[in-house]
């Protein structure tokens, strides 16, 4: 042999090491990055396994649905009120005066390929979106996951949901369709109710009295980057914060205050959550593919002196239009100004009082419990009765701020009275609160009194000896059987604590 | 402890054999659960270039959406199935590190910014608040151009509509009302003549017509000659959020407005009986003129539209 | 491996070629749903040329009728019958002389009908809201008519023959209707109170605008330019033209809407799409993440 035969596959195969394409590549990244030390551990990162974590996801995955739907709409929508006459596709239409905006919202639905569905699974998807937050969030706030460390994941994921609130708000006003323009209307209204700058606020907004022609500009850019860029670094942080600080579990036999019990991230957690990702979005594709949403080309263009009946806004924003419906007619006028508190109150002071709320939550409970400890083991709902009850409250005023939203609907739907529906859901909307929270807190309390609340009971597995005899035994009792640990932990009540909780930050030792 | 316990306890990523029981596939059936899962994809792919077919014919919105859901759906299903029941099953166990460092690495953190960035600052206090207010006399002028540039003020223009002595009274397509057009019981949303086609007429101008009568109408003390032969108009605009008020109902003599159902009584000065409008829709005063033609006696009296600070 | 890569390309081929006959099917389909965008715009008419006439001082309109809409007058041969089927089904409310003034002598509780034209009767009958099933209700309700078309244009003509007045019943000629300038006038006009979609909705005080869905021509053109109840008359603002146009994308567009984009979801808009997105949309989605999340 005179030569070194280099080429041969085995060589080849022994100078790229033992992981071969794989490895070479990650070496020479590493060599620039220094990535293998972490990567290696964020593949090994564990999940806990409960399907209340995946409802964060939906809402993840959605997003991801409305940004790849959104950058098609993009490519078509022409965000301009200059006025034209309309020739497009839909002639039940033709030779009306609308808005580009709306001419292109309707061609694009109609005109391009796959435009109607791509706008309707945007909808849908937006839907979806809100109303995933807000699921997950409630599941965040009943299991006390906002605890310390986590405040600040709170404090974001808050943010995110105002900011995809009114995203959905501005996207759904981009059609101007005769619905949206009169939302838009009433944004303008409620603009120029703020005391002192209401007026000029407004004018600045809308560039000059309302409607104006800068207003469907603004709200595109708004709408497709600003909000979004806001929207996507924040979920960013959100899931940097996640990764860092760990996913809190479920406490059970084997899970403490200082491990993570679950699947791997690679490939198990991988798969499943990827897979998951295309389940939603072709469950919203098949919303999309059967179900109307938002028919503009039924609605026609917007004119502010046109208006149709039973205009609502999307369910997110209902809760503000049954504030705005169910508020009394009380105006102040002295003193040669006027503050419109029939707008002021339920449309700017309510909502801030709500978000206030959610955002000071976590510090108040930390003020009131006076539990300044780290907890990555979650509550029980009902073992926090007062807190629970406190959500379960606001929780029903605003469904019930929801339904008043319809109140033209139900009365339609069931032969009422429109006037004694609005009396009732004011009533309702008042009391709700208050009838809730007691509720809430006693059931709370009964399961807590149950014996061995929320604990499946052992399974008796019943075997034959060899003499013939039979034998019951308890089957053993699996460690990740959530059902049976959910009750293990005994936890302080609200505000007066019952065990001693460590002020100095440490781990609180977990009895049961 | 019996062994499934033992298989079912957490254990750490590291140092497992590869016979290992928690790297087993969950399935009980693994070859069953894969031939599940292969139907699954098959179908998924199947779904897929089907709505490829159906985007080359240009197939209904529902075909696409259907084919692209289906496909999305089945791939999606058939992933976490082989995630959940093939891949390893665990459970496993990661330690939780404490995120908090030792007193002394945060003392020294604070150190590094009080000591180092004291001893330079404190010592320059005046170059500090030079910058500072350099800082913030920009951050005041970068509000002037939004102030200045986003939209022209108010400057009461909110006050007034162009009702003028005098206006003709016309409908949507700019045709002059005449004492004759409308019956009893009939409305006609209005324009002063030349602003029916404007953004600013339709918002702001748009006025009600009803009749009520076929003789001169009283609607409130002081307004004995606003309404003549039963002509009576009021703002469209809602005192609440300023929808147009364009629910007439002719019995009741109620108009409604569509959006929050505030309801105006027409023969009591439109005072607000239902809802949340805090105050009665302002009526234009009215006249008509030798030819038959209806006309504004003045603009409005009060502002239109909803309330805002201002107004008093 | 236990699926050979032969077997599986063999069934997603055979696989594709099931989808092939789907796809025509679909496209096929698709054809259906183009309808409304294939057809054609018709002549608009002239919107203005208005053969209402009204009187300038009582405000009563005193002539109708052009090629748009044909007013008639039911023949006074069936007046005979009429009053025969009045005095069983209408008399015991609005009296024997159909003034208003009951068996027992009150007047004032229910309308006089003298004088108040073909199309008002006709409309109130036909429309199955007379003879009331509830009197004293708030407002009558659409039924199925108790008496059938004939009847109630003898009644009509019975009354008429009273005093003769107008409108007289409209029969709309529809083909040359313009559904394009319907819908705008729609939107100014009608959607207020029954809303863009025809839907209908509470008003005040118990009353209801109602569902335009499944209502005949006749009786659409009657609503607008009498009034019925609580709403207002389209007279002279609207020409027999813009009637005819408005009647049109009624008895197509709102009774036929076009929903490309799959269930109508009932016009109901928002609130509907709410209950659909939060139900099947993050309620089916949790689900499957149940399924995702647990552990086997």
């Amino acid at each position: 042999m005179s030569t070194e035969v280099v080429n041969t596959a085995r060589a080849k195969k022994q100078a790229m090491g033992p992981y071969g394409t794989v490895g070479k590549v990650l070496g020479e990244l590493d060599d620039r990055l220094g990535v293998a030390k972490g990567g290696r551990s964020f593949l090994d990162k564990i999940f806990p396994d409960h399907w209340s974590f995946m409802l964060g996801e939906i809402a993840l995955y959605s997003f991801v649905v409305l940004l790849a739907t959104g950058i098609f709409l993009t490519l078509y929508y022409i965000p301009s009120q200059a006025i034209v006459t309309y020739h497009g596709a839909y002639l039940p239409l033709d030779g009306q005066r609308v808005t580009e905006a709306f001419a292109s919202s309707v061609d694009l639905s109609f005109a391009v390929r796959a435009g109607l569905l791509m706008r309707q699974m945007h909808h849908w998807a937006c839907d979806i979106f809100v109303g995933a937050i807000v699921v997950h969030m409630a599941r965040v706030f009943f299991t006390g996951a906002f605890r310390k460390p986590r405040e600040l994941n709170w404090t974001i994921g808050t943010t995110l949901l105002i900011l995809a609130i009114v995203n959905g708000f501005l996207g759904y006003s981009l059609p101007d369709d005769l619905v949206s323009g009169t939302g838009i209307r009433i944004a303008y209204s409620i603009i120029l109710s703020i005391p002192l700058v209401g007026t000029y606020l407004g004018f600045l907004v809308f560039g000059g009295n309302f409607p104006g022609t800068a207003i469907i500009p603004r709200f595109f850019m708004l709408h497709v980057l600003l909000v979004p860029a806001i929207i996507v670094g924040l979920v960013t942080f959100h899931l940097i914060l996640l990764v860092r600080q760990k996913h809190t579990q479920f406490p059970g036999e084997g899970r403490t205050e200082k491990n993570v019990v679950g699947s791997p991230m690679y490939p198990v957690f991988m798969a499943k959550t990827t897979g998951f990702l295309l389940i939603v979005a072709g469950v919203t594709a098949l919303l999309g593919a059967f179900a109307q949403i938002n028919p503009i080309w039924q609605f026609g263009p917007y004119d502010a002196a046109r208006i149709s009946y039973a205009v609502q806004p999307d369910w997110y924003m209902g809760f503000l239009d049954g504030a705005l419906r169910v508020f009394p007619a009380w105006s102040f006028h002295g003193f040669g100004y006027t503050i419109p508190l029939e707008v002021t109150i339920p449309a700017v002071l309510f909502p801030g009082l709500v978000f206030n709320l959610a955002f000071a939550w976590p510090a108040l409970e930390r003020k009131f419990t006076k539990d300044h400890a780290m907890h990555h083991l979650l509550d029980r709902p009902s073992n926090r009765p007062k807190r629970t009850a406190a959500g379960v409250a606001l929780l029903a005023n605003l469904l019930m701020l929801f339904i008043a939203s319809s109140t033209d609907v139900i009365a339609n739907f069931f032969h009422l009275s429109l006037n004694s529906v609005l009396w009732a859901m004011r009533i309702l909307v008042v009391l709700s609160p208050f009838i809730a929270y007691p509720i809430t807190y006693k059931i709370a309390k009964e399961i807590q009194l149950l014996k061995g609340g929320g604990k499946r009971k052992t399974a008796n597995v019943v075997s034959r000896t060899a003499e013939g005899e039979y034998v019951a035994t308890p089957s053993p009792v699996y460690v990740d059987d959530l059902h049976h640990e959910l009750a293990a932990t005994e936890v302080p009540t609200f505000i007066e604590p019952s065990v001693d909780v460590p002020t100095d930050g440490g781990v609180r030792t977990v009895t049961r | 402890m019996s062994e499934i316990h033992e298989h079912r306890t957490p254990v750490s990523l590291h140092g497992l054999t590869e016979n290992d029981p928690h790297l087993q596939p969950a399935a009980r059936n693994p070859q069953l659960v894969e031939r599940v899962i292969a139907v699954t994809f098959l179908a998924g792919i199947a779904s897929v270039a089907g709505f490829g077919a159906c985007y080359w014919v240009d197939a209904a919105p529902w075909a696409l959406g259907a084919t692209m859901g289906l496909g999305l759906s089945f791939l999606g299903i058939g992933l976490v199935a082989w995630g959940k029941y093939l891949m390893p099953r665990g459970p496993f166990v990661e330690e939780r590190h404490v995120l908090a460092n030792t007193d002394d690495d945060r003392n020294a953190f604070a150190a590094a910014i009080v000591e180092r960035g004291g001893g330079v600052i404190k010592r320059r206090k005046v170059l500090g608040g030079l910058l500072g207010s350099g800082l913030g006399i920009f951050g005041v002028v970068a509000v002037f151009p939004l102030l200045r540039s986003l939209g022209p003020l108010p400057k009461g223009t909110l006050f007034h509509t162009d009702w003028r002595a005098g206006s003709f009274a016309v409908d949507i397509t700019g045709r002059r009302v005449q004492v004759g057009d409308l019956a009893i019981g009939s409305i006609l949303t209005v324009f002063p003549e030349g602003t029916q086609d404007t953004d600013r007429g339709q918002a702001v101008d748009q006025t009600v017509l009803i009749r009520v009568s076929n003789e001169s109408f009283t609607t409130k003390k002081g307004r004995e000659s606003w309404a003549p032969n039963g002509y009576v108009a009021y703002s469209k605009l809602c005192t609440h959020l300023g929808c147009p008020v364009g629910l007439y109902e002719q019995q009741l003599q109620l108009l409604v407005c569509p959006c929050h159902q505030s309801s105006f009584d027409v023969h009591n000065g439109a005072l607000p009986n239902f809802g949340p409008a805090p105050r009665p829709l302002p009526q234009l005063p009215l006249y008509i003129d030798a030819d038959g033609f209806l006309r504004s006696q003045s603009d409005y009296h009060e502002p239109v539209g909803p309330g805002f600070w201002e107004r008093s | 491996m236990t699926l050979s890569f032969k077997r599986a390309s063999a069934l997603v081929l055979v696989a594709l070629f099931a989808m092939g006959p789907l796809v025509l099917f679909m496209s096929s389909a698709h054809a259906a749903t183009k309808s409304p965008f294939q057809t054609t715009r018709k002549n608009a008419g002239t919107p203005n040329s208005s053969q209402v006439t009204v009187d300038p001082t009582t405000g009563s309109i005193t002539s109708y009728g052009n090629d748009a809409i044909m007013y008639s007058s039911p023949s006074p041969a069936l007046a005979a019958l009429g009053q025969a089927l009045y005095q069983q089904n209408c008399a015991s409310c609005h009296g024997n002389a159909a003034d208003g003034v009951a068996a027992d002598g009150t007047s004032g509780a229910y309308p006089n009908l003298v004088g108040l034209g073909p199309a008002t009767i006709d409309f109130w009958i036909e429309s199955g809201r007379m003879p009331a099933a509830n009197p004293r209700s708030v407002q009558a309700a659409r039924r199925v008519a108790r008496l059938n078309h004939n009847q109630a244009l003898a009644v009509t003509a019975w009354i008429n023959s009273l005093s003769p007045s107008y409108p007289g019943v409209p029969s709309v000629n529809l083909t040359s209707g313009n559904v394009a300038d319907g819908a705008a006038l729609f939107a100014l006009n009608c959607a207020a109170c029954h809303t863009i979609e025809g839907s209908g909705d509470a008003l005040a005080l118990g009353t209801y605008a109602p569902s335009l869905r499944n209502i005949p021509a006749t009786q659409v053109a009657e609503a607008i330019r009498t009034g019925p109840g609580n709403m207002p008359r389209f007279t002279g603002n609207l020409s027999d033209y813009q009637v005819r146009d408005i009647v049109k994308f009624v008895t197509t567009k709102i009774e036929h809407p076009q929903n490309p984009g799959g269930l109508g979801l009932g016009g109901l808009g928002p609130v509907a799409e709410g209950f659909i997105g939060l139900a099947l949309g993050v309620g089916l989605l949790a689900l499957v993440g149940f399924w995702v999340g647990e552990r086997q």
